[in-house]
């Protein structure tokens, strides 16, 4: 099953690429393997793998010296920087667990997450200290190391690594425990992709790290292959350097491909540097008319399949021209089932549970280890995976974001005016946004003509957008003369179809 | 150039971000979420395309809810 991902690799990269259970040793291969390479770069300075390595030691002397115990939890609050993946491979390599909490997050939601947590130590960036000076657990800045190095600790592969978020389908957040085993099977996963991987490529990381994309793909595969990874602290400002950077290859989300498909539209392909050879995009359905638009500037737009709870990618496509609407065969490491009609997947990759929620890990994962994605989907006959619809009640952004649509409804309830309320992915102008349906409480509006109601929720919309991160706004409204088709229990029935 | 012409301009950048949208009916009053579909990443897209044409570059946290503002923004640069 796997070889269609290793025939990807020249034989004698093939030969040099191991699979590693654990970050501690995964840190100590790199180092062996690519010491004098460069490694990470913030476009002003570069560190070469053992440099990096020997930075990350000394974080490791400075969190061990902060009093931590193997298992405790280390929150990095930071952008997209060298000292964010930096202490968060230190804590990691040092038996803690690490938790990469999105930079957007306003400061109370970040308080709250080391509390729910139960962080011990939180990282932040300097201009966020002071904001979070008060949170629930020592904090340090992200750029303090010691003037030592400590060893790496021992871990088992089976070990909680890393908590990340995803949307939950009730309301908040859901916390993704991935054990060392799943987050390394994912970045082992990532090295492979048609033709030369080792040694050479130059990567931006364009995603957040505390997407699990932008951290195992983005850049746990780009320190196994050998490549350069650039920091994007500021997005905007890395987007108008890339000409600079010259990335060789370049792991994006649907949204990011629409991006610089239409910087290249306005400014020519050498808007990207000219070196681009491949983009690797996923955690949102990739559109086929991209695909084509990318092999006409001679870039391959590779498509693949995964989710928070599966570490990475858990299918890839290297057929995309053929098969433009598959995301390709199954990673090597897993095993994959249909059942009644969803995808189950088991193996490496696969997560420990949901943080303080046995009922919602229950409810996904089975006692022998499957993974129950919500996704439904086919095999072809060739062992192209095929997505064919979703179970889960979640909207997936084309920023590869999972947002619960209730999370959004939540604040339209407030407002005695409604009735009831339906968000959901609607088309627009040939794309999909997030919708509302809404049900008016008709006698607030006695006297009223139509056209008012309608203007008084499109006010209500504009007034909860401005409350709302800017991907999860309100781009549709439809106001409903008739009423939801209901459930048992009356409740709105999430399938209106 | 008059704000006339910076609206134009602005109707140019997101013509080729949104090929599909129809903007015979954008006015300086449009909101940029809802009548103009621009979500935080086509919002990206729109500041660096009106950063490289008018050469300016925008303040980190500047927030813009209409069309106006931004042609104000610009104008006032």
């Amino acid at each position: 099953m796997g070889n269609y991902f290793y025939d990807m690799l020249p034989k004698e990269e093939l030969e040099q690429l191991k699979h590693i259970p654990t970050v501690p040793e995964f840190l100590g291969w790199i180092e062996e393997k690519w010491g004098s390479l460069p490694a990470e770069s913030d476009t002003k300075v570069t560190y070469t793998y053992s440099q990096m390595c020997e930075r990350i030691g000394r974080r490791r002397a400075f969190l061990q010296d902060a009093g931590l115990a193997k298992g405790d939890k280390v929150a990095i609050w930071e952008k997209t920087s060298i000292d964010a993946i930096e202490t968060f491979l230190a804590a990691l390599s040092a038996g803690y667990i690490g938790i990469l909490i999105p930079t957007g997050l306003p400061e109370q939601a970040v308080k709250g997450c080391c509390m729910r947590f139960g962080v011990s130590l939180l990282a932040v960036r300097e201009e966020f200290a002071a904001k979070v000076a008060d949170a629930p657990c020592k904090v340090v800045l992200s750029s303090t190391m010691a003037d030592r190095t400590a060893p790496v600790a021992v871990v088992d592969k089976n070990d909680a690594a890393a908590i990340f978020f995803t949307g939950g389908t009730t309301g908040a957040p859901k916390g993704v425990i991935l054990p060392h085993r799943a987050l390394m099977r994912g970045a082992f996963n990532g090295c492979f992709a048609p033709g030369s991987q080792l040694g050479y490529h130059r990567m931006v990381c364009l995603l957040p790290l505390s997407h699990v994309f932008g951290l195992v793909r983005s850049t746990l595969s780009a320190f196994y292959t050998g490549s350069l990874w650039y920091s994007a602290e500021d997005m905007k400002a890395t987007i108008g350097k890339l000409p600079v950077i010259k990335p060789t290859l370049l792991i994006l989300v649907p949204g990011l491909c629409d991006i610089l498909y239409g910087l290249v539209k306005m400014y020519g392909p050498q808007f990207l540097g000219g070196n681009l050879k491949m983009i690797i995009s996923g955690a949102a359905n990739v559109p086929p008319r991209l695909i084509t638009a990318f092999d006409e500037l001679g870039i391959s737009l590779l498509a693949g399949y995964g989710m928070t709870e599966g570490a990475n990618l858990t299918s890839g496509n290297a057929n995309v021209l053929e098969k433009p609407t598959s995301v390709g065969k199954i990673y090597p490491g897993q095993e994959v089932k249909i059942v009644d009609g969803e995808i189950w997947f088991r193996g490496d990759n696969v997560f420990l549970g949901y943080y303080g929620d046995p009922e919602a890990t229950r409810a996904a994962l089975t006692e022998d280890g499957w993974l129950k994605t919500g996704d439904l989907g086919r095999f072809d006959d060739e062992g192209f995976l095929y997505i064919t619809g979703r179970i889960k009640n979640q909207i997936i952004l084309n920023n590869g974001e999972n947002v619960s649509p209730e999370e959004i409804e939540e604040p339209f309830y407030k407002c005695a005016a409604l009735k009831d309320c339906l968000v959901s992915e609607m088309e627009l102008d040939g794309e999909n946004v997030i919708g509302i349906e809404i049900l008016p409480q008709m006698p607030a509006f006695e006297g009223k003509s139509w056209e008012e109601v309608e203007a008084f929720f499109n006010r209500l919309v504009d007034e909860i957008n401005c409350t709302l991160p800017g991907t999860h706004r309100i781009r549709k409204v439809i106001v409903r003369h008739e009423d939801f088709k209901r459930t048992g229990a009356l409740k709105v029935s999430r399938n209106q179809k | 150039m008059t704000p006339e012409e910076i609206l134009g301009k602005l109707k140019e950048i997101v013509h080729t971000i949104k090929p599909k949208l129809d903007l015979s009916n954008v006015t300086l009053e449009s909101s940029l979420v809802k009548d103009l579909g621009i979500d935080s990443l086509s919002m990206l897209l729109l500041s660096l395309a009106t950063e490289n044409e008018f050469g300016l570059q925008f303040e980190p946290d500047v927030k813009f809810n209409t069309i106006g503002e931004v042609v104000d923004y610009i104008a006032r640069k």
